[in-house]
């Protein structure tokens, strides 16, 4: 059944650029004030920590001083074909939307059984262990933002690409007569925060979309492409050790960027200690 | 019918099969997830207008322009402004965690307090401000009357310049107290470097978005140094290959910090070796006759050798540069190749447009003014001085200045007194204030100097990278005020606690970020109505100045704190500058004819008006690229022997001796090398078998290590190799562990002679072997369970030593041991 992928009005996409992407962090503190997600007093624990958008560390695997690190900041993948997590669901808490590409997840149908999130390659779903952490008197629940429902325990929960400011963008659009909204209108959070500019969000079906055109570019790369997944969530970078870590390749196998541009990118690290 | 096994089996099979094909499991699902969440004390966000506030985000110097999006009265989401000069759009993790800030009700003081337990303990009671205000007006007015009003003391944390940190100054001098200081800034730095190099006495303006190389000593540009809003812009133009702005970036620095690791370029050179590596530099680029020789010879002075007006030979910057750090004589300082300084200075002089840039990680700690004053010297060589992409020189923000204050007797007497920190003696001409030696001198007198200190937007026991020494000198003092709006380390050793407001509650200026090359001026205003009774702490200097006497008073002719905003703004106006901002139009896009200078204001009032919406008052980048009449040394030049540092030498020489003089500043080398930026390796007489190896703080975008606390959303981007549990982990190499015979995640006290700390270990090949890198934001002591005993912080240990002629502290260099426990 392949069905609308093609057909569907927009596929909502983003493109995120590694070699502009500074680590900072920002894109995470974002998404987790944007969307109401819960912080709890120990946040070290990463099993249990929630987070929507996750920035991971990785790192050439080089000595000192040529070690080299870089950053993969990574939000739900929107996989366009048959998102594992969807396929999965006994309660139909989460769906595609062929209309937008959004793979949604809808916290009031989900029982916690967490297949889901055994099914998701991305590491992109949490479950939420404990209700949120909103001591009375405290009165964190001054911030939580009406736009998105707080989740309680019990409930899994993940990136939903802020539908809400789709939503929001729409109502604008209408009130002002219009049916389609331009670019920019509609982005996430993250995107709209990371100071350094290296994250893109708009349709991937209009070729006049900045994440369009930088999605084809020689460096655009996905994760895990070899799944079959097709994310919509794309990566540029000019450096071959970030994107021979994006999926699992036999020797010999991976395929190096030859581009002329991609020379200049060259880093070289100086001896010293 | 009769119940045969059979049946039973068809009337089960049947039963689900009948089940299965019905709704009933799917509603029960559905119904079983809604019941199960429809729970009292799961929140429910109250629902209203939508509407957004503009101000300007003023926890950092950086002054980043923010959207809040309140829902009725609530503020819900603090956004980046896109019509914003500083931050086209994007703000940094600290900015955006905001609202935990201002909503934590625990972290805050709900009015003023009077301690009534222990100091340190955090117990406080409630009193009214006029009770508050009373105590403290009186406490300073006995003083007064005793005739020893320098016993009053202020320690600032507001951003120097900004209107908060004039009132707290004017307060000490109109009570009579020479001992305002302030807590430790990298800006002290680059003034000290800018007046003894080229005279001015501007802010260090650095035209990053214009530089094609830029070679950075230190400046953790991806860690928050500068407006972070504006250097993570640049970085993204600097990365942006359809720009026409590429740069190359270089990194000098020990570890693999996240700019050194986003580098095109990473220069792993020791701790504490900047200003070898730039001379060295300097060495190559003169061997090769890189230089600019127009500048060198025209508009500098002491770059060849000289002879004063007594007829004595002096070395000149060439001759001593020359001698002393050729590539292999900087190699065996830095620990780098020799022919990697001479392809890094060959790069550098043969950018267009090049920049060399200092600092320490962020901004909030000094540097070294010879460090700083010999990496700007190559900004000199190459002649990138006042050019795009270059540092350009500008006047300070043309703020008007306060009236005079009225003298009276008790002022004059107090004043008259020596300040306490000893900062502009003649041991210490240059610095503004050393708050390292008034702590020292309150520890090391047998009764405290200071009767009563008042501590403005700081947390200098958690902040200072004094080995906890301030701590020890609260203890001393008999009177301590806090004007923090949160429960922090400091104002828990208060004995009055004054509750300023939150940055989203109050109007307060931002003058001129850190290293941005136009004037500019920010103004935050309240984005919702203060929670508590708290009070705007310029409003509060107004008040108590009333409650003191008539003279105090007499300095604060104002109504309130805009009142006085408004007095120093007055100068901006006749500047006359732009007060909306068009992201078109960059305002570090040089422009011929002044494109866009037009401003469209025609009284103060309205300007003052248009301010108050836009939340900014700034003048585009300056096209001028001339050096006449640029520099204010003494010769008019820019100095690579300074005429300044030899004049304060030989004053003070003058009353002991040359040898004393250069030993109490600090200083190893003699002769004319004394007035050029040289070397100096820290002098240490630690015990180098006990503390064989070095630790370094270190510090991160996504961690607040300044007098404000981290919201506890920045907890979701530790990793936890940084943080897990209550143990933060200090980064070691993992060749330094073997030798030390310890492993990844082992628990180990970090030994100084200033203390010990516990922390685990995680090894990292971006650490330089030998050296114990800690993160500076954990370890509090005070707070709430979000961030109170997480980890340790690196200031109790640190063993700081005293920067040459400026004094400031040099806390990058503490000798340590590493023990497994």
């Amino acid at each position: 059944m392949k069905k609308g992928h093609d057909q569907g009005k927009h596929k909502y996409g983003m493109v995120i650029d590694l070699d502009k992407c500074t680590g900072c962090g920002t894109c995470m503190v974002a998404c987790a004030a944007e969307n109401n997600v819960s912080v709890r007093p120990d946040e070290s624990d990463k099993q249990r920590s929630i987070a929507w958008m996750l920035l991971y560390k990785i790192d050439n695997g080089k000595e000192f001083p040529d070690t080299e690190t870089s950053y993969f900041p990574r939000p739900c993948m929107h996989c366009d074909d048959n998102p594992p997590c969807v396929s999965v669901c006994p309660a139909t808490a989460t769906k595609i939307d062929y209309n937008t590409g959004i793979v949604s997840q809808i916290y009031t149908r989900c029982i916690g059984c967490r297949y889901c999130i055994a099914a998701c390659p991305y590491h992109a779903r949490t479950f939420n262990w404990w209700d949120g952490y909103f001591p009375k008197g405290k009165g964190l629940d001054r911030y939580l933002s009406p736009e998105v429902s707080p989740r309680m325990r019990g409930v899994v929960e993940k990136c939903s690409f802020c539908h809400h400011r789709l939503m929001r963008a729409k109502d604008q659009a209408y009130a002002e007569g219009r049916k389609e909204l331009k670019e920019g209108e509609y982005i996430t959070a993250c995107a709209e925060a990371c100071p350094a500019q290296a994250i893109s969000f708009g349709d991937l079906n209009n070729p006049g979309h900045k994440v369009s055109r930088l999605s084809k570019s020689p460096f655009a790369f996905r994760i895990l492409e070899k799944l079959g997944t097709n994310p919509k969530v794309y990566y540029l970078s000019t450096k071959d050790w970030v994107r021979k870590m994006a999926d699992n390749y036999l020797p010999g196998e991976f395929k190096p960027v030859s581009k002329a541009s991609a020379s200049a990118d060259k880093k070289t690290t100086l001896q010293g200690g | 019918m009769e119940l045969s096994r059979r049946n039973f089996i068809k009337f089960v099979a049947g039963g689900a099969a009948g089940t299965a094909l019905s709704p009933l499991p799917w509603k029960l699902t559905d119904d079983i997830a809604i019941w199960t969440q429809n729970w009292p004390w799961v929140p429910d966000p109250s629902t209203g207008e939508f509407t957004n506030v503009n101000s300007v985000c003023n926890l950092c110097p950086g002054g980043c322009g923010i959207s809040v999006r309140k829902v009725d009265t609530r503020a819900v989401k603090i956004d980046g402004r896109t019509d914003y000069p500083v931050n086209p759009g994007g703000i940094c993790p600290l900015g955006m965690g905001g609202l935990q800030l201002l909503y934590n009700k625990t972290i805050r003081y709900p009015g003023p307090m009077r301690r009534i337990g222990p100091k340190g303990k955090g117990e406080f009671v409630m009193i009214t401000w006029d009770e508050a205000l009373d105590i403290l007006a009186k406490r300073i007015s006995n003083l007064r009357k005793k005739g020893m009003p320098e016993a009053v003391a202020a320690v600032d944390g507001n951003q120097r310049m900004s209107t908060m940190s004039v009132m707290v100054e004017r307060l000490l001098t109109s009570v009579g107290s020479p001992n305002y200081v302030t807590t430790p800034s990298i800006d002290d730095t680059y003034l000290i470097s800018n007046l003894l190099l080229q005279g001015t006495d501007g802010p260090m303006s650095y035209d990053l978005e214009n530089a094609d190389y830029v070679l950075s000593f230190g400046c953790g540009l991806l860690e928050g140094w500068g407006a972070p809003g504006r250097v993570m812009n640049a970085w993204g133009l600097w990365h942006d290959s359809a720009g026409k702005t590429r740069a190359k970036i270089v990194q000098v620095e020990s570890r693999a910090s996240n700019t050194a690791s986003k580098a095109d370029r990473w220069v792993a050179s020791r701790p504490g070796t900047d200003a070898a590596l730039a001379l060295g530099l300097a060495h190559v680029i003169i061997k090769n006759g890189l230089y600019n020789s127009r500048f060198i010879n025209n508009f500098s002075f002491g770059f060849e050798n000289w002879t004063s007006a007594d007829g004595k030979d002096h070395v000149g910057f060439k001759s001593m540069v020359l001698d002393k750090y050729s590539p292999d004589q900087v190699a065996k300082i830095t620990g780098l190749n020799p022919e990697d300084i001479v392809s890094l200075a060959k790069d550098f002089a043969r950018a267009k447009a090049p920049i060399a840039i200092y600092g320490k990680g962020k901004d909030d700690l000094d540097g070294g003014v010879y460090e700083c004053m010999a990496v700007h010297i190559l900004n000199a060589l190459v002649g990138n001085i006042n050019k795009p992409g270059g540092v350009l020189i500008n006047d300070p923000l043309p703020l008007s200045r306060l009236p005079e204050i009225k003298q009276d007797a008790i002022f004059k007497q107090g004043l008259g007194k020596p300040r306490i920190d000893q900062a502009g003696s003649l041991q210490y001409p240059f610095a503004g204030s050393l708050i390292n030696n008034l702590t020292n001198k309150i520890i090391k007198s047998p009764k405290s100097p200071v009767d009563t200190i008042l501590i403005f937007s700081a947390n200098p026991v958690y902040t200072l990278p004094d080995g906890g020494a301030f701590k020890e000198a609260l203890e001393k003092i008999p009177f301590v005020i806090s004007f923090s709006p949160f429960r922090d380390e400091t104002s828990y050793m208060a004995d009055l606690v004054l509750p300023d407001h939150t940055y989203l509650e109050k109007m307060v200026d931002v003058v001129w970020p850190t290293g941005l090359q136009y004037p500019f001026y920010g103004l935050s205003k309240p984005v919702v109505e203060p929670l508590y009774n708290t009070r705007n702490s310029g409003d509060v200097i107004i008040e108590l100045s009333k409650r003191i006497d008539s003279t105090v008073q007499s300095a604060f002719p104002w109504e309130n704190f805009e009142g006085v905003l408004k007095a120093r703004a007055k100068g901006l106006f006749k500047a006359g500058g732009l007060v909306t901002y068009d992201n078109m139009n960059p305002a570090w896009e040089r422009k011929k004819y002044g494109n866009g200078s037009k401003h469209n204001y025609t009284s103060f009032e309205e300007m003052w008006t248009k301010i108050k919406a836009g939340g900014l008052w700034y003048q585009p980048v300056h096209g001028f690229d001339g050096w006449e009449g640029l520099f204010k040394t003494p010769d008019r030049k820019f100095e690579f022997f300074s005429k300044r540092v030899q004049l304060a030498v030989d004053e003070y020489a003058g009353k002991t001796t040359y040898k004393t003089a250069l030993k109490n500043m600090g200083i190893t080398v003699t002769g004319d090398q004394v007035c050029m930026p040289h070397y100096e390796a820290v002098s240490s007489d630690v015990n180098m078998s006990a503390y064989p190896l070095r630790m370094m703080p270190y510090e991160m975008i996504n961690l607040a290590s300044g007098w404000i606390p981290s919201p506890p959303f920045l907890y979701k981007t530790i990793f936890d190799n940084q943080l897990k549990g209550d143990l933060s982990f200090a980064a070691v190499n993992p060749k330094t562990a073997t030798e030390y015979g310890l492993k990844q995640g082992d628990r180990v006290i970090i030994k100084s002679p200033a203390g010990e700390v516990e922390a685990g270990l995680s090894l990292s090949d971006g650490a330089m072997p030998g050296i114990v890198y800690l993160p500076l934001g954990f370890g509090h002591t005070a707070y709430d369970e979000f961030l109170r005993g997480k980890g340790v912080n690196p200031n109790e240990i640190i063993d700081a030593e005293k920067d040459p002629l400026s004094g400031h502290s040099v806390w990058w260099n503490t000798h340590v041991n590493l023990v497994r426990i």
